[in-house]
C-alpha cells in the first residue's frame, strides 16, 4: 500500500506549547520538507486569568496557524483546559475556522448513554457547587468562628477549616463556569461546540484508529481513551506501588448529594428514616442539650459538608479520565506522540485492554507496551501530578532512548490547591533520567526537585541534560526553540 | 432486690449485610452483655444534679456514665426520638429488634458494642477508662474533664465513621450504596457505618487510646498513625471472636478446614469485607488462591516492615503479625482435644464433629482471642507516650505479659515474637529477640543522688495512692490526679506540692535526665524547652507534661496481683533544620508561627512504679537526650530529629493519601480531625 505520494509525506512535527500558565494549549503544524500540511490544536484552557493577558497568546496562536485549522482537539472538560475559549471567544468565534473537532465520546450529547451519564454527573456537579457554597458561608460566619474558640490551637484548627474550603472551591471552579446553570457544559465547552465555525464533530473511542488524513499521509492517530467501562473511568491510582487506593465511586456520594440539593426541604427522599421516628425539635428532649451554648464546641451542625471534599476529588479524578488520549505515530519509523490530556491510572490501565485490530509491530511485546517503548515525545498528563502518570504501565514503559516531554504547569497561574500535588518529585526523578532532561515545562520558577525544597529544578535540568551525548545536545538546541509565549519543539517522522 | 449484673441487648453480631444470606443469618444477630447501668433518675443522679447544675443525668439516648448517644442528623437537621432502653417492653425482650430502618435501634447498637468495647479495656487495664480531656485555650483551665464521649450515629452522608479528638465524639457516616455484590445489598440501599460491630468498635478504640497517649496521633515516624490503625482493628477483631456464638457454627461446618487452621483467617477477613476500606488492614493475613480458589494464609514477608509505608497497609503488617500469634495460640491451646477427637491418628472421623468438640473447640477459640486481646490492651501501658514503633509494642507486650504471668505455660510470649520476627519488625537497638532481651529492664539502677528525687516521688505516690486508691468516680479520679500533678498551692490549709516541684529539686539531675531522656538541667532554654511557671511558688523551670497518672489494679489468669502506678512525662522543644540536619534549637511558642526549617520534637518517658514498694519499676523512653551516646553533656537525640523531620517533610511519602495531599498541608501540617482523613475513602 503505497503512500500516494511519497514528497507529501510528513517528515517533521513542530509542537508548540503556550506559555499562559497551569493549563494545557498546544498547537501543531505537521510538515512534508518545507511545506506546512495539516495543522492541529489541543486545548486552550489555563487556571485563571483575565482577557487581555490572554488575548496576546491567542493572537499569536492564530497567526501561528492561521485562521482556519485542520483540527481542534478538545480532551476533556476542565477549565484548565478550556477556559480560554470562554475568556477570548470573540478570537475564536470569528475569523477562526476549525474543519473538524475531535472529542472523546463522553461529549457526544446525543448518545442516549451519554445523556443518562451526563444527567448524574450534573447532579453530581450541582451538589458540589451548593455544598462548596455553604461550605463557604459556613466557615465565614460567625457561628463558625465561635466554636474553636476557647479550644488550645482553635485559630490554627479554623485556619484548616479555611483553607479546605478554599480547596473545595477551587476544584468547583474547575467544573463549573461562574453564573452558568451549574448542571451544563462549562462555557468554554460550549463555545466550542456551539459557536466556532466547524465542520464535523467527531466523536471517538478507544480502540478507534484515524488514518488516511487527506492532506497528512504517513502519520496516523491511535485513541486510547477515554475508556468506555465506567469502572475504568473513576479509577484514580494504581492499588500496586501507589498510594493509598481510593474508591472513587460517584454512587457513594448519591445520599449527601441528595441532602444538599434538598435545600433543608426534608423530604421523603432525602430523609434516612421514615418521619415518625424525626419529632419536633422544641419536644425532642436531646434538643436542649445538643442545643445548650456550653456545648457548642461539641456540636457537628457543619462537618458533614466536609464530605464535599470526597465529592470533589470522585469528580475531578472522573473528568481527568473522561480525557481524549491520541497517540500520534508515524507509520515508517513507529515514533510515537503522545497526547493524553489529564488522563489518570484508570485510563491508562485500560488502554492495555484495548483490542486492536492489527498485530504489535514488536510482536514480542503487547500492543500498548510497544506504543509506549517507541514514544518519543510524552504530553506529560495532569501537570506533573503523582497520578497523572502511571508507573508501571506507563512511565516504567517510556523507554525510547529519544523521549522528550512537554508539561504544562506554573506556579504563578495556579490552583493553589495543587501546589501540594504538582510536581511530583518521582515522577520528576523518572523524567529527567527518561528524557535526559529534556523536558520543557511551563515556568519552572518556584518549583523545586525535592520535596524539602532545597534544589530548584532548573538546577536539576540542566545537570540532566548532560546526560545527553553531543549529537543529542546538538540536535536538542537545534529544535527547541524557547519563547516568552511559548515552547517549541520539533518532532522527526524518522 | 440486687441489681442485675448485665443488660441483655440484641444487635448485629456483624453488620445488616450479613443477616441477608442463608449461611451468616443464624449467627449474625448475638446479644451483647452489656454491663448494667441505671439509665434512669436515680437518687444518686439526682444528688449529682442537685451540686452542678450543669450536670446530665442518665437516662435516654442512651445515656450512661461513659458515652452519651445523640442522635441529630444535619444533613436534614432532624433529631431522632432517643431509645428509652429502661422502657419495660424493651427491658422484657433484650433490646429492640435489629433493625437497619429504625434509628432507636442503631442507637441501642452503638451503645451495646462501645460498652462492651470500654469493658474489656477496663477488665485488661485494670482501672478505669478515662477520655482525653478538652484542652482549652485558657491556661489557667489547661484541660478540662469530659465524662461522656458524645457519639452522633448519623452525623455525615460519606462512607466514613471517625473519633473526634477536638469534639471528644464519634461521628458516624451513612451513605447510599453501590456494593460489589448486587445481591448482597440493593444497590442505593443506605449502608449504615454505625450498624457494624467493627466500625464501632474500632472507633471506640480510637477515642480510648486517645484517652492514654493522645501524641500518638501526630505522625511523627511512619508506625505511628499506622499503629493507631492496626491496634483499634486489632481490637474490632479480637472482640469479634470472644463471641463463641460465631466461631461454633462455623467450626461445625469447615470441619475439614480445621486441620489447616484456615478457618479463623478466613473468618478475620470475611468480617473485614463486609465494612469496606476497613477491611483492607486485613488484607495481610490471607487472599484467595487464584488457582485452586481457596482461602489461603498469606507468606509473610520481611521486607514489608521496611518498604510498606501508607497507615493502612503498614498497620495490616501488624494485625496480621498479632492475628497469626492468635493462631499459634490457638493451635497450641486445642491441640490435646484433636487428639482425642482422633484417637491419637491427628485425622478426623467421616461425618459431623461431634457438638461438644464443637463447643470446646469454640470455647478454646474464644479464650484465646480474649488473651491476645487482653494481652494486646494491656501493653499500651507499657509504651512510651510519643513517637511509637511496632517494635517498641512488641517489647510492651512481652513485658507486660511477664510481668502478670510467671509462667508462660502456652508459650504465648514465644507466639507474639515469631509473629513479629517473620514481619521483620524488631526493637530498636536490640541485639537478640528473645523474651529476656525484648524485656524492658525491671527497676533502672537508681544512685543515692537521684533517689533522693525519687524519694520525693514516692512521697508523691504514697500521698496520691492514699487518695484515689478507693475511688471510683471517674470525675473525682480525674481531678486527684490532676491536682497532684499540678500541686495545690492556693490552698495554705491541703497544701500540696506538684509534681514538677518534686522532680525538679536538684541543681542538676543528671541521673534523671539519664533515666528519663528528659531535660531536666538549668539550661533548658538552650535544648528548645519552654519556661514553665507550674512551678512551687510561680518558681520557673523547664516545662514538661505529665500525662496518665494511673492507679492500676490488675489481676492475673493465675491469680497474681500487680498494683502498679503508671505516669508518663512528655516535653517538647523547638528544633530547626538545614537542609534535613539538625541546626540548633528555638523555644516554641504557641502564638506565633514556627520559624523557617522549625519543627516541634517530642521526647516522653513513661514510668511504672510498684504501688506496694513505692520503688520505679520500669522507665520507658523515647527520650529528647540522646542516652545512647550520652558523653560527658546531654546532648540532644538527632538522629531521631532528622528522621521525624525527614519523614514528615517527604511530600512522596506514601503515607499520604492523595485526600491529605489535596486538603491538608501533609504530615506535620494542622489537621483538625486525623482520624477522619485517616478512613477517607
Amino acid at each position: 500500500m503505497a503512500e500516494q505520494n511519497n514528497k507529501d509525506k510528513i517528515t517533521h512535527v513542530d509542537i508548540r506549547m503556550y506559555r499562559m500558565g497551569t493549563g494545557d494549549c498546544f498547537a501543531l503544524i505537521f510538515y512534508a520538507g518545507d511545506t506546512s500540511m495539516y495543522k492541529m490544536m489541543i486545548d486552550c484552557g489555563v487556571w485563571q486569568g483575565k482577557q487581555d493577558h490572554l488575548e496576546k497568546y491567542v493572537l499569536d496562536l492564530k497567526e501561528y496557524l492561521g485562521s482556519e485549522i485542520d483540527v481542534l482537539v478538545v480532551t476533556h472538560q476542565h477549565k484548565d483546559h478550556v477556559y480560554v475559549f470562554e475568556a477570548c471567544s470573540e478570537l475564536f468565534t470569528k475569523n477562526f475556522k476549525a474543519r473538524e473537532i475531535w472529542m472523546g465520546w463522553p461529549e457526544n450529547d446525543k448518545s442516549t448513554k451519554v445523556k443518562q451519564w451526563k444527567k448524574q454527573y450534573g447532579e453530581k456537579k450541582a451538589a458540589l457547587a451548593m455544598a462548596s457554597e455553604k461550605l463557604k458561608s459556613a466557615v465565614d460566619s460567625q457561628d463558625f468562628k465561635n466554636q474553636f474558640a476557647l479550644e488550645a490551637g482553635g485559630l490554627g484548627i479554623l485556619a484548616a477549616k479555611q483553607s479546605f474550603a478554599s480547596v473545595v472551591q477551587n476544584f468547583t471552579d474547575l467544573h463549573v463556569s461562574s453564573g452558568k446553570q451549574v448542571k451544563e457544559d462549562l462555557e468554554g465547552m460550549r463555545i466550542v461546540k456551539e459557536e466556532i465555525e466547524a465542520g464535523e464533530i467527531k466523536y471517538f473511542s478507544p480502540g478507534d484508529i484515524i488514518d488516511n488524513i487527506e492532506k497528512a499521509t504517513g502519520i496516523r492517530f491511535l485513541v486510547l481513551g477515554p475508556p468506555l467501562l465506567y469502572e475504568q473511568v473513576k479509577v484514580e491510582e494504581g492499588k500496586d506501588g501507589e498510594s493509598y487506593s481510593h474508591n472513587k465511586e460517584l454512587a457513594k456520594s448519591d445520599a449527601f448529594a441528595a441532602a444538599i440539593s434538598s435545600g433543608g426541604q426534608s423530604s421523603y427522599d432525602v430523609l434516612a428514616f421514615d418521619n415518625s421516628y424525626a419529632t419536633n425539635e422544641a419536644e425532642h428532649s436531646m434538643a436542649a442539650r445538643y442545643r445548650n451554648k456550653d456545648n457548642a464546641w461539641r456540636n457537628i451542625d457543619y462537618d458533614w459538608l466536609n464530605s464535599a471534599g470526597s465529592l470533589a476529588l470522585r469528580m475531578n479524578s472522573i473528568t481527568n479520565n473522561l480525557s481524549l488520549v491520541l497517540a500520534l505515530e508515524f507509520k515508517d519509523s513507529g515514533r510515537v506522540v503522545l497526547l493524553p490530556g489529564d488522563a489518570e491510572y484508570g485510563s491508562w490501565a485500560s488502554w492495555h485492554n484495548i483490542k486492536w485490530n492489527e498485530k504489535s509491530r514488536d510482536e514480542k511485546k503487547p500492543f500498548m507496551e510497544d506504543l509506549l517503548n517507541r514514544t518519543v515525545f510524552y504530553k506529560v498528563a495532569h501537570h506533573l501530578s503523582h497520578h497523572g502518570t502511571a508507573k508501571k504501565l506507563g512511565m516504567e514503559m517510556m523507554t525510547n532512548k529519544d523521549l522528550v516531554a512537554m508539561a504544562t504547569l506554573d506556579y504563578d497561574v495556579i490552583s493553589n490547591t495543587w501546589t501540594s500535588t504538582m510536581p511530583n518529585s518521582d515522577l520528576i526523578k523518572a523524567l529527567l533520567n527518561q528524557t535526559k532532561g529534556r523536558i520543557m515545562i511551563t515556568n519552572e520558577k518556584g518549583l523545586f526537585y525535592d520535596a524539602k525544597k532545597t534544589t530548584p529544578l532548573t538546577s536539576k535540568i540542566q545537570e540532566a541534560r548532560k546526560m545527553m551525548s553531543k549529537a543529542e545536545t546538538k540536535e536538542f538546541e537545534k529544535y527547541y526553540v524557547e519563547e516568552p509565549l511559548y515552547y517549541q519543539y520539533t518532532i522527526h517522522a524518522t | 432486690m440486687a441489681k442485675p449484673a448485665n443488660r441483655k441487648l440484641r444487635g448485629y453480631a456483624f453488620d445488616p449485610s450479613l443477616s441477608l444470606t442463608m449461611d451468616t443469618a443464624s449467627f449474625n444477630q448475638i446479644l451483647y452483655k452489656v454491663q448494667w447501668e441505671d439509665l434512669q433518675l436515680t437518687e444518686q443522679e439526682k444528688n449529682k444534679q442537685l451540686k452542678d447544675a450543669s450536670y446530665v443525668p442518665q437516662g435516654v439516648g442512651p445515656t450512661g456514665e461513659y458515652i452519651e448517644v445523640l442522635d441529630y442528623d444535619p444533613t436534614v437537621d432532624k433529631f431522632y426520638e432517643p431509645v428509652d432502653l429502661n422502657d419495660s417492653y424493651i427491658l422484657a425482650q433484650d433490646g429492640l429488634d435489629p433493625s437497619e430502618s429504625n434509628p432507636q435501634f442503631h442507637q441501642q447498637m452503638v451503645y451495646a458494642v462501645m460498652m462492651t468495647t470500654i469493658k474489656n479495656f477496663e477488665n485488661a487495664l485494670g482501672r478505669k477508662v478515662l477520655w482525653a480531656p478538652r484542652r482549652v485555650a485558657d491556661y489557667s483551665k489547661y484541660e478540662e474533664y469530659v465524662q461522656r464521649l458524645r457519639v452522633y450515629p448519623h452525623a455525615f452522608r460519606d462512607s466514613n465513621a471517625y473519633y473526634s479528638p477536638l469534639k471528644k465524639a464519634l461521628l458516624f457516616g451513612y451513605f447510599s450504596s453501590a456494593p460489589a455484590d448486587e445481591t448482597l445489598s440493593m444497590p442505593n440501599a443506605l449502608v449504615f457505618t454505625c450498624l457494624s460491630h467493627d466500625i464501632i468498635a474500632h472507633e471506640t478504640t480510637h477515642a480510648i487510646l486517645d484517652g492514654m497517649h493522645r501524641y500518638y496521633n501526630e505522625s511523627t515516624n511512619p508506625d505511628v498513625l499506622a499503629f493507631h490503625e492496626a491496634f483499634s482493628d486489632i481490637v474490632a477483631l479480637f472482640q469479634h471472636f470472644t463471641f463463641p456464638e460465631v466461631l461454633k457454627n462455623q467450626i461445625a461446618k469447615t470441619r475439614g478446614d480445621l486441620a489447616e487452621q484456615s478457618l479463623l483467617g478466613q473468618l478475620a477477613q470475611q468480617f473485614g469485607s463486609a465494612i469496606g476500606s476497613y477491611g483492607s488492614l486485613r488484607d495481610a493475613i490471607g487472599e484467595i488462591d487464584e488457582v485452586t480458589k481457596k482461602w489461603k494464609p498469606k507468606k509473610p514477608d520481611a521486607d514489608d516492615y521496611r518498604n510498606v509505608m501508607e497507615p493502612h497497609k503498614r498497620g495490616s503488617i501488624l494485625v496480621s503479625a498479632v492475628f497469626e500469634a492468635f493462631i499459634n495460640i490457638y493451635k497450641s491451646r486445642v491441640s490435646d482435644l484433636l487428639r482425642i477427637a482422633s484417637n491419637g491418628t491427628g485425622i478426623l472421623p467421616q461425618g459431623e464433629l461431634h457438638p461438644d468438640l464443637v463447643n470446646r473447640l469454640a470455647g478454646e477459640a474464644s479464650k484465646s482471642a480474649s488473651h491476645v486481646l487482653t494481652m494486646c490492651i494491656r501493653a499500651i501501658d507499657y509504651c512510651p507516650p510519643v513517637d511509637i514503633t511496632f517494635g517498641e509494642y512488641l517489647r510492651a507486650i512481652i513485658t507486660a505479659d511477664v510481668d502478670i504471668v510467671a509462667e508462660d505455660r502456652h508459650d504465648y510470649r514465644l507466639a507474639f515474637i515469631d509473629a513479629f520476627r517473620k514481619r521483620g519488625i524488631y526493637a530498636q537497638g536490640l541485639k537478640t529477640l528473645s523474651v529476656e532481651s525484648l524485656q524492658y529492664t525491671r527497676k533502672p539502677v537508681v544512685s543515692p543522688e537521684v533517689q533522693t528525687i525519687f524519694n520525693g516521688i514516692s512521697d508523691f505516690l504514697r500521698d496520691f495512692r492514699r487518695e484515689v486508691m478507693y475511688k471510683n468516680d471517674r470525675e473525682v479520679i480525674f481531678n486527684t490526679s490532676k491536682t497532684y500533678i499540678a500541686g495545690k498551692y492556693y490552698d495554705k490549709n491541703s497544701l500540696i506540692d506538684g509534681l514538677h516541684h518534686r522532680i525538679f529539686v536538684l541543681d542538676n539531675s543528671t541521673e534523671f535526665e539519664k533515666i528519663t531522656g528528659i531535660v531536666f538541667n538549668k539550661n533548658w532554654e538552650s535544648f528548645g524547652v519552654r519556661t514553665s511557671e507550674a512551678y512551687k511558688d510561680k518558681q520557673k523551670g523547664p516545662s514538661i507534661q505529665i500525662q496518665n497518672l494511673r492507679l492500676v489494679a490488675r489481676v492475673g489468669p493465675n491469680g497474681e496481683q500487680i498494683n502498679q502506678i503508671v505516669l508518663s512525662l512528655v516535653q517538647r522543644c523547638g528544633v530547626i533544620l538545614k537542609d534535613g540536619m539538625f541546626n540548633g534549637h528555638f523555644v516554641p511558642d504557641d502564638t506565633k508561627a514556627l520559624p523557617a526549617g522549625g519543627c516541634i520534637f517530642r521526647g516522653g518517658c513513661t514510668m511504672i512504679f510498684d504501688l506496694d514498694t513505692l520503688a520505679l519499676k520500669y522507665a520507658i523512653s523515647k527520650p529528647l537526650i540522646d542516652i545512647a551516646q550520652w558523653d560527658t553533656t546531654p546532648q540532644i537525640d538527632k538522629t531521631r530529629i532528622e528522621n521525624q523531620y525527614n519523614y514528615q517533610n517527604d511530600a512522596n511519602a506514601m503515607g499520604v493519601s492523595e485526600f491529605q495531599k489535596y486538603f491538608s498541608m501533609g504530615l506535620s501540617g494542622n489537621v483538625s480531625e486525623p482520624f477522619a482523613l485517616l478512613h477517607q475513602s
